[in-house]
């Protein structure tokens, strides 16, 4: 990977000198930092469309799950896509912000453009809170792998281990299956009498109505569900990017010459940003969300493989939103696969076990147990830095704010 | 049922022990025929149970494993009968939850057995274990619904009635006017009222103490099983949803981003105040209850125990963490300046509590995002409260205050003040470091005491002065010197007063009161002079004709006339002060017309004379009443 941290070292140093010398004449020299902000925009999203491409080989190789770790939509593909958030993040503020007049960003037409674009921000702020929680949905079902795997792992492997297996893999099928609207009824009942409530996702169905239905096992997946509040109530990740969209236009005239640009570029890579996440996990009520992203004009360079990633997730999207689905992150997708090709073992499975079907079985229990593993390593880090964007977008929020309260314009709280 | 654990064999790691067993049985045997049938019987049931950890001799196996298998089917009935039963094992009474356990126990034996010797087993032991990997899977099952029954049918909750949100506060209203904050709101604002009861029941039992051997017990069994995880999950959901429904009870709802910095402010402050109890509630309380609870059932797992404390509480906890930064988000409003004191005041409060709870590496996320936003809080509330005095520096009128009664800037600022006190440790350390321009720069002999010199005083008499200033512009505004004397000195008393009758005086300190008083006595002597010299002058008169004394008296009665008509629409709302104002012009005014009539009544002649002595004094008390319309001064004062 590219040392980003680097470039925005010398980059940022560089501004600010400039800005120094040609506190009036740096129209040439901001034009090119423009430039410059927006190569990087471009190399960082082109490295993201195409990592390091696995090697071909059968879907149950071991080999091949740990090549995939850098897929798009992976864990690690995921991080990743956090640090060049971080990374473009910085880059642009120090293009607002540093040695630049503050009057100049208080008068039209940023007295619109930077409202709308701090009023984008606290949005990504929700749907950051609700991809957190949506993380802990996954580190969930993670757990129910790991609940099949170590059943499955039993030697000599006995009816009852496969019982066990089978009731996770149950939960997990259909809680991967589940898109937050549905309203699935006795969800996974194939358990063998196993408890309802061990279904429920783990951080959805916050509160049944004060019923004690939920909490004897006799709700439903679906009732828990609608009656989830991880924001807030009636909050909506598709409505909240849909929001977050509205007036974001690329700048024309002289506007797409100047600072316009890097706000509509960087208000671009935020949604994008948190359209991804929402799309990668469980999350607070998506419908509809593939078309809730407006596609940036294809004869922007820096667009590109924006567009291109954007591409490949909403195809993905679309296919998975018909039959239904927690989330698109590849590890999921995974599981899910593994989920109902074991659940296709469990369900043929006689004592003693069958040679040549419980060695597949166990080359796909060592991947489940991969996944989860990496899961392991990799959700909770995850979770930190989408907190760490969170604080990221607070902190530029405030200190654009800042600038503002100099420059005496903001009068009226700017919410 | 809770030595339960301790019979659970350790997944065959004591092979040699058992060896040595089987050696000693087989020696006894050999040694001595003529053992007693007691001694053989025992000898046998040790063997028995030797085989079933998979060290017994093979010329034995058969009597021994038909015995086991008895055994076996036995336990497998019993757990079987309790597949379909919904009632909990617990209520059926100790026998049957040692019979259960018991049951357990020889099919765990029968699976540990069979590992240690998977090799030498045939067709018919194979079954057997296939049957004990059922039967356990079957128990482990129903344990875990005797799990999540148990924790439900004897759940405990921290008491809801301690926990209403006082509604007979009001709050400070704002508007960019300053005309909210009046004298009677104030009276009842108090917000540590509630303190004392949240000690008094903290350490409450989350789940009554007497069923928690039986879900240690579980915990253990489930453990030793290897279905610790089924047992965390099933643990951590039923807790979890507990914790939900309490912050129901609390009526603690949650918001987004979005929603805090929209709301109106008074569904915010009330958010707030929410927000200040619970959040005290849920770590001081409910979340070391849990934590107490977490060590009693899986102390001996104490990582997994600190696991389970975390999931259980994280969402809850984030959630309440996500309300304190979206507030923060929020403008820096004068208004806010008493919600952001008392949510800092127990966020920084709680931060023992919350490293107590959260101690390790784990939990450390929680507990640096506690820190933080407690730093956060700090940072805010300071600006909030520095903001403040700008906001009074730049309270600008274009218009003369009517009356010049008292304003309702001073007013805010007063009653806001006074609020203040309250938080004087807090605004102490915050405002530590900051330095202000302070009206009394030195200790001097009267004032003593610290707290007149600590930062908090030291940036409430910096207030007043900029509120001072204020007053002084807004004054320029009134084209009559009295009424601006007038004005200042209402102004300056009101101070004095919210001052001297509140916890303000040991802050402001005994030389600040008596400056005021100072002040605003030279305000009345002002008014005295600029309001009646030049009319009092019109009486003395120096051998003056008839004519020029008829003059003087007539010009007299009209000067009064004019008086009358602007000061009975002036203000001073302060009944003392307005008898003492009443006193001191009566005194000058009638005494000089008595001694002008006394000396010059005959020449000037009553048809001249408008006005009595008498009319003058009843007219005087007249003044400063704020009367909304112009007295008819014939109507009502006239005979």
């Amino acid at each position: 990977m590219r040392p980003a941290q680097d470039n925005q070292g010398s980059f940022l140093g560089r501004i600010s000198i400039r800005r120094n010398q040609f506190v009036d004449v740096n129209n040439e020299q901001e034009q090119e930092d423009l430039e410059l902000f927006q190569k990087h925009i471009a190399d960082r999203f082109t490295e993201l469309l195409s990592p390091p491409q696995p090697p071909p080989s059968d879907e149950t190789n071991t080999v091949a799950s740990v090549a995939a770790t850098e897929q798009i939509m992976s864990v690690t593909w995921l991080r990743k896509l956090m640090d060049v958030f971080l990374c473009c993040e910085a880059e642009f503020k120090a293009i607002l912000l540093m040695g630049r007049d503050p009057t100049q960003i208080s008068k039209p037409p940023f007295d619109r453009l930077v409202p709308e674009m701090l009023d984008r921000s606290i949005k990504a702020l929700d749907i950051c809170t609700a991809v957190v929680n949506g993380i802990d949905s996954v580190r969930h079902y993670q757990r129910l792998a790991e609940i099949a795997v170590t059943a499955l792992e039993q030697r000599p492997l006995g009816d009852g281990n496969v019982r066990r297996a089978k009731r996770a893999l149950a939960n997990l099928v259909v809680a991967l299956s589940l898109e937050d609207k549905e309203n699935v009824s006795g969800g996974g009942g194939g358990g063998g009498g196993g408890n309802k409530t061990t279904e429920r996702s783990w951080s959805f169905g916050r509160r049944s109505g004060g019923s004690s239905a939920a909490s004897k096992g006799g709700a439903t997946i679906g009732q828990l569900k609608s009656s989830s509040w991880a924001v807030g109530r009636n909050w909506s990740a598709a409505k909240q990017i849909h929001a977050m969209t509205a007036n974001l236009t690329p700048p024309r005239g002289n506007e797409a010459a100047g600072l316009p640009q890097p706000m509509f570029i960087m208000s671009t890579v935020m949604v994008f940003v948190m359209w991804v996440l929402t799309a990668a996990v469980p999350c607070q009520e998506r419908s509809g969300l593939a078309n809730h992203l407006p596609v940036p004009p294809k004869h922007l360079n820096w667009a590109q493989s924006l567009i291109g990633i954007h591409e490949k997730i909403g195809d993905e999207w679309k296919k998975k939103e018909k039959k239904g689905s927690a989330g698109l992150m590849e590890e999921m997708t995974r599981m899910e696969k593994l989920g109902h090709s074991l659940m296709e073992f469990a369900d043929g499975f006689h004592y003693p076990a069958e040679k040549d079907a419980a060695e597949s079985a166990a080359a796909q229990v060592a991947e489940m147990a991969e996944i989860c593993r990496r899961m392991e390593e990799e959700l909770v880090p995850l979770q930190q830095q989408i907190r760490e964007v969170f604080h990221r977008i607070v902190r530029s929020r405030a200190e654009i704010l800042e600038v503002l309260e100099q420059a005496g314009k903001v009068s009226a709280p700017v919410v | 049922m809770a030595e339960f654990d301790t019979k659970l064999p350790v997944s065959g790691e004591k092979n040699h022990v058992f060896e040595a067993c089987h050696h000693v049985v087989k020696a006894l045997r050999a040694s001595d025929n003529n053992l007693d049938a007691n001694l053989r019987k025992l000898l046998s049931d040790l063997e028995s149970h030797l085989l079933t950890f998979g060290i017994a001799d093979t010329k034995v196996e058969d009597a021994g494993f038909s015995e086991i298998k008895e055994r076996f089917k036995e336990a497998v009935k019993i757990i079987r009968s309790w597949e379909t039963n919904h009632s909990t094992i617990l209520e059926a009474g100790l026998s049957e939850v040692n019979q259960f356990f018991q049951a357990l126990y020889d099919v765990q034996s029968v699976l540990v057995g069979f590992k240690a010797l998977p090799i030498k087993t045939n067709q018919k032991e194979k079954d057997v274990y296939n049957q004990a990997t059922v039967a356990l899977d079957i128990a482990m099952l129903r344990l875990e619904k005797e799990l999540r029954d148990v924790l439900h049918q004897h759940k405990q909750h921290v008491q809801p009635e301690y926990l209403a949100v006082s509604s007979r506060r009001k709050d400070i209203v704002y508007d960019e006017s300053f005309v909210s904050l009046d004298d009677e709101v104030v009276v009842e604002a108090s917000s540590h009222e509630d303190d004392q009861q949240i000690s008094d029941f903290s350490n409450s039992d989350l789940v009554d103490p007497s069923v928690i051997p039986h879900i240690k017990a579980i915990a253990n069994v489930m453990f030793a099983c290897e279905y610790d995880q089924a047992f965390c999950e099933a643990f951590i959901s039923v807790q979890r949803e507990a914790l939900d429904e309490y912050m129901v009870t609390l009526e603690m709802e949650r918001f987004s981003f979005v929603d805090v910095l929209k709301m109106e402010w008074e569904d915010l402050n009330g958010a707030m105040r929410k927000w200040t109890r619970v959040i005290k509630i849920i770590t001081q309380v409910y979340l070391a209850s849990e934590k107490q609870l977490c060590g009693q059932i899986l102390g001996d797992f104490e990582s997994i125990s600190t696991a389970c404390l975390i999931e259980i509480s994280k969402d809850t906890v984030l959630s309440l963490l996500n309300f304190g930064e979206a507030v923060v988000l929020r403008s820096r409003k004068p208004e806010m300046l008493e919600r952001f004191l008392s949510m800092y005041e127990v966020s920084a409060e709680i931060l023992v509590d919350v490293d107590n709870l959260f101690p390790d590496e784990t939990g450390s996320f929680l507990r640096i995002a506690f820190h933080d936003l407690s730093k956060k809080l700090a940072d805010h509330t300071t600006a909030t409260f520095l903001k403040f005095k700008d906001a009074i520096a730049s309270d600008e009128s274009a218009r003369p205050f009517h009356g010049g009664g008292i304003h309702h800037l001073t007013r805010y600022v007063m009653n806001y003040l006074k609020l203040l006190p309250e938080y004087t440790d807090t605004l102490n350390s915050l405002l530590q470091n900051i330095h202000v321009d302070d009206s009394i720069p030195e200790k001097t002999g009267e004032d003593v005491l610290p707290s007149t010199f600590s930062p908090m005083a030291r940036h409430l008499r910096s207030i007043v002065t900029t509120l001072e200033s204020s007053l002084e512009r807004k004054a320029q505004l009134y084209a009559d010197e009295a009424l601006k004397s007038i004005f200042l000195m209402n102004n300056f008393r009101y101070m004095v007063q919210k001052v001297k009758g509140s916890e303000l005086r040991h802050l402001f300190g005994d030389e600040w009161i008596r400056k005021h008083i100072a002040s605003y006595q030279r305000n009345v002597t002002n008014y005295e002079r600029s309001s009646w010299s030049s009319i009092l002058a019109l009486l003395t008169e120096k051998n003056d004709s008839v004519r020029t004394l008829r003059e003087r008296c007539k010009l007299f009665s009209l000067a009064f006339d004019d008086v009358y008509k602007n000061q009975t629409h002036w203000s001073v709302p302060d009944p003392e002060l307005r008898d003492d104002l009443h006193i001191s012009t009566s005194v000058k005014v009638v005494q000089s017309y008595r001694g002008f009539l006394g000396r010059n009544a005959v020449r000037i002649g009553e048809k001249h004379i408008r006005y009595t002595c008498e009319d003058i004094e009843n007219m005087l008390l007249d003044l400063f009443e704020c009367s909304p319309s112009p007295r008819s001064l014939l109507s009502s004062r006239r005979r």
